[in-house]
C-alpha cells in the first residue's frame, strides 16, 4: 500500500526548529509504523533519528506519538493509523524535551522513578530459601512488573503537562509494585512521602495513561490502589483523602452528592483561608443563579441505601 | 579523566550482575551500554530460568547431565557443574532482590517444565521471565548508584603492552569521543542476532563486543553453533517462548499430526531445540509444511491458563500474526535465535587477553556447547556475569591504570569517524547488512553444507570491500543513528566471517550444527572446540579439547 | 423512545441550568424520561468515592442498573463522568460472574438483582446512534451556520475506550462534532478537545486545575473557536466557572463561553436562549448568541 508518514523533525544543530516532512513510501499491508520508519531510515533518509530495537513490545524503546497520542510504533499496524489520504503523523512524546526528531532526553523520567526508591526493602535477616508469598500476590504484581518504562503514560499525562513537579504515572506504578510487594515492610513509609505534594493526590483521574499504555499496566488504577491503601493505613489527613471520605459521607446520608457541603467539609469548616479560597466563586455562581441549592433533598427511601453502605463495610471489615 | 576499577559493557542481566558484584567488593565500577539499561535484549528472553532447588527433591547433577547432554557433549563439564551447582542460591539471591516469580500452592517458587530436560525444573515470571529479572537488577543499579554511561557506543578496547585498559567510546547525543581507562574491562555486550536476517533477536544485537574483542587478539570458541529456535513468526520472525511447548502447546504439520513422534517419541515437543528445530525444518523440506510453517497449537491449553501464564504471546499472536492463539494454531517456523559460541573464557570470565572479561551471550565458558537448553541463557548470565564482576574486582584491586597516551586515541578516533563522514560516493549500510543477513539465513540456516557455506564465506569477503567504501546520508554529531550503524556492520561482518569459517571447519554434525554433507556426529575427529583468532594473515583456526569430568559421551535421543 | 434518565448529581446541582435545558430536548426530540433519582437511585460516585470503596461504588452503580432493569428501560445520562464510571462498573460486572455474585448479595436485602443487561448511554450517543444524524437534522429551526465551535469531551466518556466500547460503536469517537454540523455549526479541531479539564484536582491542587482550564479555553480561542461545547457538566464547572481563575493566574484575557450540549441542540431547535439557562453562566454567552441573531 502507499502511505505518507508525516515526521516531525527537529535537530537543534540547524536553524530550522522544528517541521514536517512527509515521506512517501510503497510498503506491505500489515507493515507497522516501526517497519515504515524503518523503512524510510534505510532506504531514504539516514538522517532520521530515533530508537528501536526488539519489535515487540518489550524494549520500551519506540514510544512516540502517532496521530496525536503515544504509542509504541512497534506494534501500531500502520493501516490502522492512515487517513483517508493514507496519511499518519507522527512525533516524538510530549512532556520530554526532544533531543532530534523522534528521540526524546528521559533523564527526568528517570529521576522521577529515582525519587519513590525502586527497589525491594525488606525487613529483619534474610530467610535461607525463597520468601513465602501466595502466587496471587505475585501475579498481582505481574500487571505492573511488565511495565516497559517506554513513557507513553507520562508523554500523555495531563497533570505533568501543567506540572512538571508531578511524580507521574510509570514512577507511580512503579511504587505501587513495592507497596503491593508482600516481601516489602516500607509500605507505610512509602505511601507517606507518595501521600505528599506532586504525589498521588495530583493525579486527576483522566485515564490517558491507561489508554496509551501498550502494556496493559493501567497506571491510574494503580494510583488509586495506592489512594485506597494510603488511606486504610491511616493517611487521611490529606486534601484529597479528605475529598473522597466527604464525597462517600455526603452520598451515604443523601443519596446524591451536595455540592455546597463537599468543598466545605473537604477543606474543613475551620479552615479559613481555603474557605475563603472559595469564596469569589462561591459568589460568582451566586449572582448568576448557578449556586446548588441550598436545600438538599434526599432520594426517596434513603434509608436502604444508608442501611447498604452499612452492610456493604461490615461485610467488608469482616472480610478484612 | 574518566577512569574506574571495573568497567563493563554492556547493561543486560550479565552486565549489571557483573557490575553489581564487582562494586559489592569496593571496587570503583561503572557500566558503558550503547542503550539504556532497560532496552537490552536480556528482555527477550520469555519462559525462565532453570535451577535444581535440592530442597525440592531436585539434583544439580541432573540439571548438570541435562546440560551436556543438550549440548551435543560439546559443553565443558566443569563450567557446566559450576554453573548448574550455584544455580539454587543464584536464583534464590535474585528472589531476594525482588523478582516476582511464578508461586505453588505453598507460596514457594513454582516451576514449568522445559525443552531437553527430566525435570519441571524452570523458575519463571509469566511469559517475561526476561524482562522481569532485567528490570529488578535495574532497581539495583538505580540503588548503588553505579555510573551508567547511558548511549556511549564503545569504538574498540584499548589494549596497551598485551593488557586491556579502558575503551574509546563515543557519546550518541553528542557525537563527542572520550576514553574511559580501567584496570579490567567486563564484555557483556551480548550475541550477533541481527547477523542474521531475520533473527528472534532485537535490532541492537549486531555483535559489537565480540567483533572488538576479536580484534584486539581475543580467541573465539565454537562460533559454528547458531541455535534456531523452533517457535518463531514467519517475517518478522519474533520470538514464541518455548514456555508454549512447556505448558503443553502441540507441534503440528499440514496433515494435523504431531510430527515430534516420529522424531523424538519421549519427549515429544519438549525435545532440545535443535531436535525440534530440525524436525520443523524437515517437515517443511519434506513438503508437510504450510507456507513455509509448522504449526504451534494451544488452544486445548484453555484460555485461563493461556492468560495467566502466557500473556505476552496473546498480544503477540494477535499484534504480528493477527491470530488469536486461545482459539486458532499460530503458524510457527524455526528462526535464528542465539550463538552458543563467543569470546572463549575461563569458568572466572577471564579471556587471554589479561584485563579483559566476558560473560553472557557474547562468552563462551562453554556451557551450552552445541546446543544451549532452554533456560539456561538466563542462568548462564548470572552465574558467570557474577563471577566474572568478582574476579575483574579481584584482579583490578592488585593493579594499577596504566599510563597511555589518552589523546592519542580521541584523535585517533576523530580522525577516523571524519574520513568515514568525508566519503561522497558509495553505498549504504543497510544494503550490505541486509546482503549479509540473508546469506547467512539461506546458507548458514538448520542445515548446512560445504559448497554454501563456501559461497557465503565469499558474499562475506564481498561485502567486506564493499563496507570499506560505505558512505553516510547523516554527517552531523547529534543522536548519528547512521554512524552507529555503519559502525555496527564493521562487527557484524567480522562475526559473520568466523562463524563462517568455522562452520566450514567443523566437518560433522553436532548440536545445532546440522551438516547435510557429514549428517553424523564424529566423537573420534570432532569432539573439541573450534577456535578462531585474528592475525594479520586474517583469521587463524585451531582447536581446544573439550573438558569431561563424568559424563562420557554417548548417543543422544529423545 | 423511552429511557430511565439518570441526571447525575450536577446537573441539578452546580450546574442547575443543565437539568431543565436536557428534559426541554429529550421531550423535542420525543424522547419519553422515568427519573431513576426518583426512585431511588444514588450518586454513581464519580470516581471519587472509587478511591476510597471501589467495590461499594460498583454496588451502588448495580444498584442503579436494577432499578432500570426493573423498569424494563434502557439508562440514559446527560454527563461524560457519569458515563464513565457506569461503563466502567458495568464493564467489572458484566465480565466477571462470581463478582456480580458478591455484589448481588448485598443488592438482595432491598429485593434487588442486576441481572447485567444495562448498558448506560449519553444523550450524546443516543443523539447518533438512536435518533440518527439525518433525522436531527430535521429538528433544526434556527441553524447555527457561522458558529466555530471547539467539542470538548471530557475524559469518561472517550476513556477507557474499551469500556465505553469504542470499538463496537465506530461514530462515538467523533459523535460531538456530528452533532455540531448535523446543527449547522463548524467543529475546530483542538489539542484539549479530549484532554482534561482538571475538575477532579480543583480541591486537591488548585493551580494545576486552573491551568489546565487555561490552556484549554486559550487555545480553543487562539483556533477561532466562538465557544466550547461539552457534554459533561463536571468540565463546564471548571472551564466556566474558573475561567477568571484561569485568566487572573495566567494573566490573559480569554473568557470564551462553555455550552452544555444540550443548550447547544435546543439553540439550534428555536428555544430561548433564557430557557436554556444560558444566561446563567459565568464566562457570558452573550457574544456568541448575538453571532446566531440571538439576543439573550
Amino acid at each position: 500500500m502507499q502511505v505518507i508518514v508525516s515526521v516531525n523533525r527537529f535537530n537543534p544543530k540547524d536553524n530550522n526548529g522544528k517541521y514536517w516532512e512527509d515521506y512517501n513510501l510503497e510498503i506491505e499491508e500489515n507493515a507497522t509504523v516501526l517497519d515504515a520508519l524503518i523503512k524510510i531510515r534505510e532506504e531514504t533518509d539516514g538522517s532520521l533519528a530515533m530508537r528501536c530495537s526488539c519489535r515487540s513490545a518489550i524494549c520500551g524503546s519506540c514510544a512516540m506519538r502517532v496521530n496525536g497520542h503515544a504509542r509504541l510504533a512497534c506494534n501500531t499496524k500502520l493501516a490502522d493509523m492512515t487517513d483517508e489520504a493514507g496519511m499518519i503523523k507522527v512525533e516524538p512524546m510530549t512532556n520530554f524535551p526532544v533531543i532530534k526528531d523522534l528521540v526524546v532526553d528521559q533523564q527526568m523520567f528517570w529521576d522521577k522513578v529515582k525519587q519513590v526508591s525502586p527497589w525491594l526493602q525488606s525487613e529483619g535477616p534474610e530467610p535461607k530459601g525463597e520468601y513465602v508469598a501466595s502466587n496471587e500476590s505475585m501475579n498481582q504484581l505481574a500487571g505492573v512488573m511488565a511495565c516497559i518504562m517506554c513513557g507513553a503514560c507520562v508523554s500523555d499525562c495531563s497533570v505533568m503537562e501543567v506540572d512538571k513537579n508531578f511524580i507521574g504515572p510509570a514512577a507511580l506504578a512503579k511504587a505501587y509494585r513495592f507497596v503491593g510487594d508482600p516481601r516489602d515492610s516500607k509500605s507505610v513509609e512509602r505511601l507517606g512521602v507518595l501521600n505528599e505534594y506532586s504525589g498521588i493526590w495530583d493525579c486527576t483521574r483522566c485515564y490517558e495513561c491507561v489508554e496509551v499504555c501498550p502494556k496493559g499496566v493501567a497506571p491510574m488504577d494503580r494510583i488509586m490502589a495506592l489512594r485506597e491503601e494510603a488511606i486504610s493505613v491511616g493517611y487521611g489527613d490529606t486534601m484529597g483523602a479528605r475529598h473522597a471520605d466527604v464525597f462517600s459521607d455526603l452520598v451515604e446520608d443523601s443519596g446524591w452528592l451536595d455540592e455546597l457541603r463537599l468543598p466545605i467539609k473537604t477543606v474543613g469548616i475551620f479552615n479559613l483561608p481555603a474557605l475563603l479560597n472559595f469564596a469569589p466563586v462561591g459568589l460568582r455562581a451566586l449572582v448568576k443563579g448557578k449556586m446548588p441549592a441550598i436545600f438538599h433533598h434526599n432520594v426517596p427511601n434513603v434509608q436502604n441505601v444508608r442501611n447498604l453502605f452499612k452492610r456493604v463495610r461490615n461485610d467488608q471489615n469482616k472480610d478484612g | 579523566m574518566l577512569e574506574h576499577d571495573v568497567l563493563v559493557i554492556g547493561a543486560g542481566l550479565a552486565g549489571m550482575r557483573a557490575a553489581l558484584s564487582a562494586q559489592e567488593t569496593g571496587a570503583n565500577v561503572a557500566v558503558v551500554s550503547k542503550v539504556h539499561p532497560v532496552r537490552s535484549h536480556s528482555n527477550a528472553a520469555q519462559g525462565g530460568i532453570n535451577a535444581a532447588l535440592t530442597d525440592r527433591g531436585d539434583d544439580w547433577n541432573d540439571h548438570a547431565y541435562d546440560t551436556v547432554k543438550g549440548s551435543d557433549y560439546l559443553g565443558d563439564q566443569d563450567a557446566i557443574e559450576i554453573m548448574c551447582s550455584e544455580a539454587g542460591q543464584e536464583l534464590i539471591d535474585l528472589e531476594h532482590m525482588g523478582v516476582i516469580f511464578n508461586r505453588d500452592d505453598r507460596g514457594l517458587l513454582g516451576t514449568r517444565a522445559f525443552g531437553g530436560q527430566q525435570k519441571a525444573r524452570t523458575f519463571f515470571v509469566a511469559d517475561f521471565t526476561g524482562q522481569a529479572m532485567l528490570h529488578v537488577l535495574y532497581e539495583q543499579l538505580m540503588k548503588s548508584s553505579i555510573r551508567v554511561y547511558e548511549e556511549w557506543f564503545v569504538l574498540s578496547l584499548i589494549i596497551e603492552e598485551g593488557m586491556c585498559c579502558g575503551v574509546t567510546a563515543f557519546e550518541i547525543a553528542t557525537g563527542r569521543i572520550y576514553v574511559i581507562r580501567a584496570k579490567t574491562v567486563i564484555m557483556c555486550s551480548g550475541g550477533v542476532g541481527r547477523v542474521f536476517e531475520p533473527s528472534t533477536n532485537a535490532l541492537i544485537v549486531t555483535g559489537d563486543g565480540i567483533g572488538q574483542a576479536y580484534a584486539s587478539g581475543a580467541s573465539l570458541m565454537d562460533m559454528e553453533m547458531i541455535q534456531y529456535h523452533p517457535t518463531t513468526l514467519k517475517g518478522s520472525g519474533v520470538l514464541i517462548t518455548e514456555g508454549a511447548r512447556g505448558e503443553g502447546a502441540y507441534l503440528l504439520n499440514s496433515e494435523g499430526k504431531r510430527f515430534m513422534e516420529t522424531y523424538a517419541p519421549n519427549m515429544m515437543e519438549l525435545a532440545s531445540r535443535d531436535v525440534v528445530s530440525r524436525a520443523e525444518q524437515t517437515e517443511i523440506d519434506q513438503g508437510r509444511g504450510v507456507d513455509g510453517c509448522v504449526y504451534l497449537d494451544l488452544r486445548h491449553l484453555g484460555e485461563d491458563l493461556i492468560r495467566e501464564r502466557l500473556t505476552q504471546i496473546v498480544d503477540i499472536g494477535q499484534d504480528f500474526a493477527g491470530v488469536n492463539i486461545i482459539n486458532e494454531p499460530i503458524p510457527i517456523r524455526p528462526g535464528m535465535h542465539y550463538i552458543m559460541g563467543g569470546i572463549k573464557t575461563d569458568v572466572n570470565g577471564r579471556t587471554n587477553i589479561p584485563g579483559l572479561y566476558a560473560a553472557g551471550e557474547c562468552a563462551c565458558v562453554s556451557v551450552h556447547g552445541g546446543n544451549r537448553l532452554g533456560a539456561n541463557s538466563l542462568l548462564d548470565t548470572v552465574i558467570f556475569g557474577r563471577r566474572s564482576g568478582v574476579h575483574a574486582a579481584g584482579y583490578a584491586s592488585e593493579q594499577e591504570f596504566t599510563e597511555f597516551d589518552v589523546q592519542g586515541y580521541i584523535k585517533g578516533y576523530e580522525r577516523k569517524l571524519q574520513s568515514i563522514a568525508d566519503r561522497q560516493e558509495g553505498e549504504r549500510w543497510a544494503q550490505i547488512r541486509n546482503d549479509l543477513g540473508k546469506g547467512m539465513d539461506q546458507y548458514f540456516g538448520v542445515y548446512r553444507e560445504e559448497n554454501g557455506m563456501q559461497i557465503l564465506l565469499s558474499r562475506i569477503e564481498d561485502c567486506k570491500k564493499r563496507y570499506e567504501k560505505v558512505v553516510l546520508q547523516d554527517r552531523g554529531t547529534i543522536f548519528n543513528t547512521d554512524l552507529v550503524f555503519t559502525l555496527e556492520l564493521g562487527f557484524m561482518l567480522d562475526c559473520a566471517e568466523t562463524i563462517v569459517r568455522s562452520g566450514i571447519e567443523r566437518k560433522e554434525s553436532r548440536g545445532a550444527h546440522s551438516r547435510t554433507d557429514y549428517p553424523l556426529r564424529n566423537d573420534k575427529d570432532w569432539l573439541k572446540h573450534v577456535v578462531v583468532s585474528k592475525t594479520d594473515n586474517g583469521p587463524q583456526i585451531s582447536h581446544l579439547p573439550v573438558k569431561i569430568t563424568k559424563w562420557t559421551p554417548e548417543e543422544r535421543k529423545y | 423512545m423511552k429511557f430511565a434518565f439518570f441526571p447525575g448529581c450536577v446537573s441539578r446541582g452546580g450546574c442547575p441550568e443543565l437539568y431543565p435545558a436536557a428534559k426541554k430536548v429529550c421531550a423535542q426530540l420525543g424522547i419519553e424520561l422515568d427519573e431513576l433519582q426518583d426512585r431511588g437511585a444514588t450518586c454513581t460516585g464519580a470516581g471519587v468515592l472509587q478511591e476510597k470503596n471501589q467495590f461499594l461504588g460498583d454496588v451502588l452503580n448495580a444498584r442503579t442498573f436494577a432499578i432500570a432493569e426493573g423498569l424494563g428501560l434502557p439508562i440514559m445520562v446527560i454527563c461524560s463522568t457519569c458515563q464513565g464510571v457506569m461503563s466502567q462498573a458495568n464493564r467489572r460486572l458484566k465480565t466477571n460472574p462470581d463478582y456480580l455474585a458478591k455484589v448481588n448479595e448485598q443488592l438482595s436485602e432491598e429485593g434487588l438483582e442486576y441481572k447485567g443487561t444495562a448498558s448506560p448511554r449519553h444523550l450524546l450517543w443516543v443523539m447518533v446512534e438512536d435518533i440518527g444524524i439525518d433525522v436531527l437534522k430535521t429538528y433544526v429551526r434556527r441553524p447555527l451556520s457561522g458558529l466555530r465551535l471547539a467539542p470538548f469531551y471530557g475524559c469518561y466518556i472517550v476513556r477507557p475506550s474499551d469500556d465505553l466500547e469504542f470499538k463496537l460503536y465506530r461514530d462515538r469517537e467523533d459523535s460531538l462534532e456530528r452533532v455540531m454540523e448535523a446543527l449547522g455549526a463548524e467543529p475546530v479541531d483542538f489539542p484539549g478537545k479530549t484532554r482534561c479539564c482538571g475538575f477532579p484536582i480543583l480541591t486537591i491542587n488548585e493551580k494545576n486545575s486552573v491551568q489546565m482550564v487555561a490552556n484549554h479555553t486559550a487555545s480553543a480561542k487562539q483556533l477561532g473557536a466562538d465557544a466550547l461545547v461539552t457534554p459533561c457538566p463536571l468540565c463546564h464547572l471548571n472551564l466556566d466557572g474558573y475561567q477568571p481563575s484561569a485568566m487572573r493566574q495566567t494573566q490573559q484575557d480569554i473568557n470564551i463561553p462553555i455550552i452544555h450540549l444540550p443548550q447547544l441542540v435546543g439553540l439550534a431547535m428555536g428555544f430561548d436562549p433564557k430557557e436554556l439557562g444560558l444566561s446563567r453562566h459565568i464566562i457570558s454567552t452573550k457574544k456568541v448568541l448575538s453571532k446566531i441573531q440571538v439576543a439573550v
